[in-house]
């Protein structure tokens, strides 16, 4: 089932932007595959001192990853912040 | 991963929206061509959509950046049913995609163009179809049916070349979208290629992108809109175009190469030549016959006849020389076919002067293009045409503006569609436009956008947040504060790019039988075939641009024969009337030159009064000096001095004398400039007019000066030399070419010479067809100075057009026109017209057909007073309102019987109305509504409502001006006319106004100093009380430096409210402000310094109409009453 988490994580990622690790609630996961990667754009002009100039861009990768059997779960990066946050998970 | 090196570099770009796909793309087709050249894109394609608007600035940029341009077109397919990209492929290719870009528009409503599979068909020769996600084919596979998508597929092959086209824009879902694509043309063996559907240049350039697609969809921007965009559409470099490849094809290297390879090898089939496909750097004249040359040659001789020059050995001499550039550049055929349009206008009873350097000409005189005399004007034929220059030289003509679009269709039937267009315009965003459509787009509610547009000047939109603290009346207003910051970032990016597309005011197309396959053609809004290419692009394709231009004045000079004709005066050959008339020389030195063709501004009134022109050269000089660079460098006084005797003129040398002795030593025409370049260095004049352009631009004036200095050397000494380049280098630039003076001054002088003799006839066409700067009002209020009585609003003698009447003492009046009613539709004018004379008010409410509300703003004019004997023994104007209110009733209830088919009325029973139950309106009253009505106070001036305050402040009236001291200090008011922001010298943002007081008109100088204090009124306000200094600068005319300005209603509220000490305080002086106007000055290499916000329409609403009761607010009115709100519902 898909749990919604939204916890702000650590990933480490390699040099095309790809996470390869990533580190929630003090435990290291490793990506094994990438299974899905898109991008969705947040509503900028909605917040207070909206900035259109910079990046609105948010980025998704769903992977398989894990300590362990491994899982999937939804990594979300916000352009703009450079700060990434588990969205979801599904095990 | 490392194998990824191994696959060719993506560098070819299929699918780019510049900016001129309307309110969708972003960047400007030059801006895209650059940035793909920097990064090594070999093939870059523009496909805007519904038009080739870029394309032409497109293929130009890329040709000189040394990438491969292809130019396709985004078309809609009939029935929403998705767009499809057609790339052009060739010669033949460019044809088929003018021909079905024109054919898409033709075939849908305007402005939404469409294709079907079978109009792309008729045009597919040379043509590549893109399929993609959001083709009819892309929409199959995203509906999961690949069966369907394969039969659209062939569908598409049985056409014309087509191709699957693949995107990842990284979106939810977007990948697998080019998995099935892929998929697709694996399986039916069909070519794919790869393109990015750029829409923008960089990925931060995707909020303006989303901004755009809400004004374009008209509504606020959403977020389920969104999802599917991201910001992945941007021109991406070939390694990031692989990479995208890659994550398409997956672990499939080959299918990955093989993309590659197929994009390219696409690419490079589509790569246009600008000359050998797209007919660049040649002209494509209209067909003519052989014997072309031979027949102008016959025209020009019968033309020395009729001009009276057979003989004159200057002529001859003069019309050889022309003919020969004539023949040797080929252009017989342009000049015949330019006389024949001249024809063809002026056999339609259109009046048409020529307008520019073409006037320079003797070939146009002779063939009747022109009705000016070059040899007599001294006028140069390399002004307008020389060897040197390339391209076609441009004659522009001048017609009625009232009957342009006449002038349009005949020459559009002359020619036939095949052969005839008209140019188009993009109009850009800019500040005011901006403001809106992003406010619309981010959610404000209308009124607010309104107030916010409107607070700014008509500036760019990139000046929006600079102007926040440069502008004094903007630094008061609040807006900077945080909540639009965000709006004005946003409208600011907006800056320049295309929003619409309209007919250019005067640019037609004339050529032969390929034109339309050489300009993609759509319907302008009144239906003309318009091509898609702006004036710069037509000159690029080799297209010959006619300017046809609609000129007010000459619709009001028009009129004014009519009238004078029909009044008993005859008919008046205009172009043979004198032109060395004293009296209308006179009257231009006196300044009273409101209406007449480009003298009417306060500071050509200013110049005129100094110059005093005394004969059609002095006017023709007079309005080359009026310019920038002439008045700031002050060549006008060392000029009005000689010609005054006040001094002699100097020279650089003595050999300019007999150039420059007629405009005492000051370089004024550009035709002086090239005398001066051929007298110095023998170099002909037709050289030197290539010298002298080169002298209009700081970097090639220093290359042409060595040459100067090597070659006037020869035989001039070298102080002489550095003297007459010294000249030279400062007037260069500023000379104005007499031949488009000359061409100006004509309908100046005409325009002058009937204000002077046909005075109310003038008036009748300067106030139907509205030519100036002024609004009618202040027209209106000239006439009465010129003893013209206003004869008012009256059914039975008013017409559409204003007409000259005579009254009972035998005065010629002008009569207010009908269609100045608030609210009265053209067809209303014309069955009013129609239906005269009328018995009654109830006669005309049956015959005429005229909605309730407009018949109701006609009793209040006194539309029927003369009927009615309104203000004599008849009804008062309210007692007919209540009327009105009865026979509308009295309508309706004939239109709906009740129930059982019977009213229970008698049909046609009207309600007797009791008159004189209600007491007549004041005088007051009459011009608050002639106001709001007329927009005119015809019985009265607006200013009289505030005689008791005027007369405490001891306000000077504008006609005694003339008495003041230089430097004396007052105060005037009036209401504003006109307000302008001319360039100057200084680079200060000067604000000149214009009020008018019912005695005359005063002129003020805002300078920076007080705009702190004042700019907010000067353009907030209509009427106003101002302070200032007299200022005489050798004129008749005097004129106010300001030092305050103040709202007037808000004066006379403090006078009833506070007392008259209060009043006095009010309008003290405040100390000056150093702030002044801020922004970077433009600096010019002589000096001159230019305000970013000068020469632009000011803040706030037109001058040209008063405001809806703002004057109300003052107590001045006699109760404020106002007839009892009638009900404004529409009687249908």
């Amino acid at each position: 089932m898909s749990r919604v988490y939204g916890e702000p994580i650590e990933v480490f990622v390699n040099d095309e932007g790809r996470p390869v690790r990533f580190v929630w609630r003090g435990r290291l996961y490793t990506v094994r595959r990438v299974i899905e990667h898109w991008v969705t754009t947040r509503e900028w002009w909605r917040q207070e001192n909206a900035d259109p100039e910079t990046s609105t861009e948010r980025e998704f990768w769903r992977v398989a990853a894990g300590p362990g059997l491994g899982a999937v779960y939804e990594l979300r990066r916000d352009a703009a912040t450079g700060d990434w946050l588990l969205a979801r998970m599904w095990d | 991963m490392k194998a990824s090196r191994a696959l060719p570099p993506c560098d070819a770009h299929l699918h780019v929206a510049s900016s001129y796909s309307l309110r969708y793309g972003v960047a400007h087709p030059r801006i895209l061509a650059e940035r793909a050249s920097s990064m090594g894109i070999e093939v870059l394609a523009l496909t805007d959509r519904d038009g080739l608007y870029g394309a032409v600035k497109h293929v130009q940029a890329c040709h000189q950046l040394n990438v491969g341009s292809a130019v396709g077109c985004d078309l809609a397919l009939t029935g929403e049913a998705g767009r499809v990209v057609l790339l052009a492929s060739g010669r033949r290719g460019w044809a088929s995609l003018c021909r079905l870009v024109s054919a898409a528009h033709l075939s849908g409503e305007r402005g939404t163009p469409e294709i079907t599979r079978e109009l792309v068909a008729r045009h597919a020769d040379g043509l590549v179809a893109l399929l993609g996600p959001a083709s009819d084919v892309g929409r199959a596979l995203a509906a999961r049916r690949p069966d369907l998508a394969a039969a659209r597929l062939r569908a598409w092959q049985s056409v014309t070349d087509a191709v699957v086209e693949v995107v990842d824009h990284f979106t939810v879902g977007g990948h697998h979208q080019a998995l099935r694509a892929m998929r697709l043309a694996t399986e039916t063996g069909a070519q794919a290629v790869l393109s990015n559907e750029v829409r923008y240049l960089e990925p931060e350039d995707a909020a303006v992108a989303q901004v755009l697609d809400a004004t374009r969809r008209l509504s606020p921007l959403e977020g389920r809109y969104l999802q599917h965009l991201g910001e992945q559409g941007y021109l991406k470099s070939a390694e990031r175009m692989t990479a995208v490849a890659e994550r398409v094809c997956g672990p499939d290297r080959d299918a990955a190469r093989r993309l590659i390879e197929t994009t390219r090898a696409v690419a490079r089939r589509c790569v246009l030549d600008p000359a050998a496909d797209l007919g660049m750097g040649d002209v494509h004249l209209p067909e003519a016959a052989d014997d072309a040359p031979i027949r102008l040659y016959q025209r020009c001789e019968a033309g020395l006849a009729r001009r009276g020059l057979a003989g004159d050995g200057a002529a001859i001499r003069r019309l050889g020389e022309e003919l020969a550039i004539i023949e040797r550049k080929g252009y017989c055929s342009y000049f015949l076919t330019v006389a024949d349009v001249a024809d063809l206008i002026r056999s339609h009873g259109i009046r048409c002067a020529i307008r520019g350097s073409g006037a320079g000409s003797l070939v146009n005189y002779l063939l009747g293009i022109s009705d000016i005399d070059p040899l007599a004007n001294d006028l140069l034929m390399e002004r307008f045409m020389s060897d040197h220059r390339k391209g076609l030289p441009d004659i522009d003509l001048d017609v009625e503006s009232a009957r342009r679009l006449d002038a349009y269709r005949a020459i559009r039937e002359r020619y036939g569609d095949e052969r005839f267009a008209c140019v188009s315009m993009m109009e850009t965003y800019r500040a005011r436009s901006a403001i809106r459509d992003v406010g619309g787009a981010i959610g404000l509610p209308p009124h607010e956008i309104d107030t916010i547009a409107k607070a700014f000047p008509h500036i760019r939109a990139r000046q929006i947040r600079a102007s926040l603290d440069d502008l004094p009346e903007l630094r008061g207003s609040g807006l900077a504060q945080g909540a639009l910051a965000a709006l004005f970032r946003l409208a600011e990016r907006l800056d320049g790019l295309p929003r619409h597309i309209a007919l250019h005011p005067c640019g037609l197309l004339l050529s032969n039988a390929t034109l339309r396959d050489r300009t993609p053609v759509e319907r302008s809004m009144l239906e003309f075939p318009m091509s898609q290419f702006d004036k710069d692009d037509v000159e690029e394709m080799g297209l010959i641009k006619l300017d046809v231009l609609g000129v007010r004045m000459q619709s009001a000079m028009a009129h004014t024969l009519d009238e004078i004709d029909r009044t008993g005066g005859g008919r008046i050959d205009l172009e043979k009337i004198p032109f060395d008339d004293a009296e209308t020389y006179r009257m231009i030195e006196e300044s009273r030159t409101l209406g007449c063709f480009q003298i009417e501004s306060p500071g050509q009134r200013d110049l005129v009064s100094r110059l005093k022109p005394a004969c059609f050269d002095d006017i023709v000089v007079d309005i080359s000096l009026f310019r920038p660079g002439p008045v700031n460098s002050d060549m006008v006084t060392p000029f009005i001095d000689t010609r005054n005797g006040r001094r002699k003129g100097t020279y650089a040398s003595p050999r300019l004398e007999p150039i420059l002795r007629d405009t005492g030593g000051v370089v004024v025409f550009h035709e002086q400039v090239i005398k001066i370049i051929h007298k110095m260095t023998a170099c002909g004049p037709d050289f030197a007019e290539g010298v002298r352009r080169r002298l209009e631009n700081d970097v090639s004036k220093e290359e042409i000066r060595d040459w100067f200095f090597q070659v006037a050397g020869l035989n001039a000494d070298r102080e002489t030399v550095e003297r007459v380049w010294g000249v030279l280098a400062a007037f260069g630039a500023f000379g104005f070419c007499k031949a488009h003076a000359t061409a100006f001054a004509v309908p100046t002088y005409q325009s002058s010479w009937l204000k002077r003799h046909h005075t109310a006839a003038f008036y009748a066409g300067v106030l139907t067809h509205d030519p100036g700067m002024y609004p009618k009002r202040a027209i209106v209020d000239d006439a009465r100075h010129f003893g013209v009585p206003i004869l008012p609003l009256d059914v039975n003698a008013s017409a559409r057009v204003w007409h000259v009447e005579r009254t009972a003492d035998g005065a010629e009046g002008i009569r207010v026109a009908l269609s100045e009613v608030k609210g009265i539709s053209d067809a209303e004018v014309g069955r009013i017209e129609a239906g005269r004379p009328y018995g009654s008010l109830a006669d005309l409410w049956h015959r005429a057909g005229v909605s309730r509300p407009v018949v109701e703003n006609i009793v209040l004019v006194g539309g029927f007073d003369g009927l009615h004997d309104v203000g004599g023994a008849g009804p008062s104007r309210r007692d007919l309102l209540a009327r009105v209110g009865a026979l509308d009733r009295a309508g309706r209830r004939a239109a709906r019987p009740g129930a059982d088919g019977s009213s229970q009325l008698p049909l046609g029973f009207v309600e007797q109305v009791m008159d004189g139950e209600l007491p007549e309106m004041s005088p007051a009253d009459r011009i608050e509504v002639e106001l709001d009505i007329l927009g005119i106070d015809v019985t009265g001036h607006v200013l009289d409502f505030y005689s008791e305050l005027l007369e405490e402040l001891g306000v000077v009236r504008a006609r005694d001006l003339g008495e003041l001291e230089h430097g004396e200090e007052v105060l005037v008011a009036g209401v504003k006319v006109a307000t302008q922001t001319p360039a100057v010298r200084s680079g200060q943002r000067v604000i000149f106004a214009t009020l008018d007081d019912s005695t005359g008109l005063a002129d003020l100088t805002f300078f920076e100093s007080v705009q702190a204090a004042s700019a907010a009124t000067v353009f907030g306000s209509w009427l106003m009380v101002a302070r200032g200094h007299a200022r005489r600068t050798g004129g008749r005319l005097v004129t106010l430096r300001a030092t305050g300005a103040w709202d007037l209603p808000e004066l006379e509220e403090i006078r009833r409210r506070d007392g008259v000490e209060a009043l006095h305080a009010a309008v003290r002086p405040a100390p000056p402000d150093e702030t002044g106007v801020g922004g970077t000055r433009l600096e010019y290499a002589n000096g001159y310094r230019l305000s970013p916000y000068s020469d632009i329409n000011p803040a706030g609403g037109a001058v040209r109409h008063a405001p809806r009761r703002l004057w109300h607010a003052s107590g001045g009115s006699s109760g404020g009453w106002l007839p009892a709100a009638p009900s404004r519902r529409r009687r249908r």
